[in-house]
């Protein structure tokens, strides 16, 4: 068998391995989300938004309080994570650029997106519920923060460094301090890629169980007190999975593909914004 | 011609990473009105020395200015200088187009917000004047709130040149503004900065011999951070005292 031949087979065999391997990827992907599809869209009503849960082993009710809680941790998360994440992304690419600091924070950050979230959640019991003897929606927000951070530091700290260099030269050159080169000039340039990091951390933290688990717990019925324990979308699904009811299971299929499509929803709108970013 | 000195640099010496001597001994006049070109190979202090007079090195860590540059009286290196005052005073244009990422009027009203102009039909006239003045008024007249991403490279530059002019500067700084465009752009730069000298002091920063020999009155070859001879663009040019600046601009090094 001459060279040519071989390197042909080799290459047959190759593409042949790696086609198969992203097919069965793809298979599993497309089995969940349309499995999820297929069981949540039949018990997908509007009743679902509208009720709270009706009591254990009835037919009928909603999840609203879950909804409802669910939009609220994720909002709550949502201003405590991304103002720390964008400043300290700012530090990062700013104050701090090309210091060992920065680097060392940005390692660190890059560890953090890769501890297991229930970790990030047993951190928050400990210094937020056992402390206070009881579970809290504020808990909840602080655990899904922890897991934003490090997400939107790092895009933030990314888009800035992208905005060239000699641009704040140039607002120097016309007599800026440089709160003013940040705010007014650097942050235009790199406010899409932030927003983009901002909406995909959201998406990232909005399908979270296990730091809810252990933080705002779960709440039977409507609440918007971020003191006490909250109802949220993951965390029902969990509970709802794995309880014994037909109708429990029915509600927890429609739950998951609302978070599904809400995560869906946000990915996409956050890498439109990037293109959007790319073709201006 | 009358010659009233705008800056003068007197024993110039410059540092930077702690101690690699970049400017070495430098001293000239800088004519009011007058365009200044400094020429040299790469490496050889030429831009080095006109970030000395916005004080651009100051952004970065480890540099030291020995020597004085006398502005209206003062010693501009001197530690206690109002560094967002000299700026707004001294302008710069740098190699790249810089326009902000905002519309075309916006750019130029950047620099006037800063300096407090806030009433919005002065900002108006002064956006319209500057651009007039840049000879850019014609081509962004009937897009001023469109992005100034859209313009071409030529053009971005005299947006640029504009929004330094707009915050009316006594002495714009210009870092080999056209290396970066083409043929015709360039001329209308040259033009431009030609026209431009009956109202600010000029100093340019240039590769191009033929660009200093076209658009300067004096001229500066450095080499190797001292500068090697100073005088009129056309004694440098045409008869130059020094065998360095003879050989340079003849092309037989550089």
């Amino acid at each position: 068998m001459n060279i040519e031949k071989k390197r042909k087979i080799e290459s047959i065999i190759a593409l042949s391995l790696s086609g198969l391997a992203a097919a069965g990827g793809l298979f599993w992907l497309i089995y969940i989300l349309a499995d999820v599809l297929i069981h949540g869209i039949g018990a997908l009503n509007m009743a679902l938004f509208l009720n709270d849960p009706a009591p254990a082993g009835i037919e009928g009710g909603g999840l609203k309080n879950a909804f409802v809680g669910q939009l609220l941790i994720t909002f709550v998360a949502t201003l405590i994570g991304v103002p720390i994440g964008v400043l300290g992304g700012t530090f990062l690419a700013e104050y701090a650029r090309g210091k060992k600091i920065a680097r060392i924070i940005s390692i660190l950050s890059d560890i953090m997106v890769s501890v297991p979230s229930i970790v990030v959640g047993a951190f928050v019991y400990a210094i937020l519920v056992r402390p206070l003897h009881h579970f809290s929606g504020w808990a909840g927000a602080v655990a899904l923060s922890i897991i934003m951070i490090p997400v939107v530091l790092r895009t933030t700290e990314d888009m800035l460094s992208l905005v060239p260099w000699t641009v704040r030269e140039a607002a120097f050159a016309l007599g800026a301090p440089y709160y003013k080169v940040i705010i007014q000039v650097v942050y235009r340039g790199a406010a899409t890629g932030i927003l983009t990091g901002v909406l995909l951390s959201i998406a990232r933290v909005a399908g979270e169980t296990a730091p809810l688990l252990f933080t705002s717990f779960n709440n039977n019925f409507f609440s918007f007190n971020m003191n006490g324990p909250l109802a949220s979308l993951t965390v029902t699904i969990f509970q709802y999975a794995m309880g014994p009811y037909k109708s429990w299971h029915a509600q927890a299929w429609a739950a998951s593909l609302v978070i599904t499509l809400f995560v869906l929803a946000l990915t996409i709108l956050g890498r439109l914004a990037l293109k959007w970013r790319y073709k201006r | 011609m009358t010659q009233e000195v705008d800056l003068q640099v007197k024993n110039l010496n410059f540092y930077y990473n702690g101690d690699i001597h970049a400017l070495k001994n430098i001293s000239l006049p800088i004519y009011r009105h007058h365009v200044t070109a400094l020429i040299g190979p790469s490496g050889c202090g030429k831009t080095t020395l006109l970030r000395c007079f916005n004080r651009m090195h100051d952004l970065y860590p480890r540099h030291r200015y020995d020597g004085e540059i006398i502005f209206e009286g003062r010693n501009i290196l001197s530690s206690d200088i109002d560094l967002i005052n000299l700026r707004s005073r001294i302008g710069m244009v740098f190699q790249k187009p810089t326009p902000f990422p905002m519309t075309i009027s916006e750019n130029i009203a950047y620099g006037l917000r800063l300096k407090g102009v806030k009433n919005k039909p002065e900002l108006a006239g002064r956006i319209e004047h500057a651009l007039k003045h840049a000879a850019l008024w014609d081509e962004v007249k009937d897009k001023l709130h469109a992005s100034a991403y859209e313009l071409s490279g030529g053009q971005q530059q005299r947006l640029v040149i504009a929004r330094a002019l707009a915050v009316e500067p006594e002495v714009l700084l210009f870092d080999e503004p056209t290396s970066a465009l083409d043929p015709i752009s360039t001329a209308k730069i040259e033009e431009l900065l030609v026209r431009l000298k009956t109202d600010v002091t000029i100093i340019i920063v240039t590769h191009n011999m033929q660009q200093a020999a076209r658009v300067s009155d004096m001229t500066g070859f450095l080499y190797m951070g001292e500068l090697i001879e100073f005088g009129t663009t056309e004694k440098i040019f045409t008869n130059p005292d020094n065998k360095q600046t003879d050989d340079y601009i003849t092309g037989r090094f550089g």
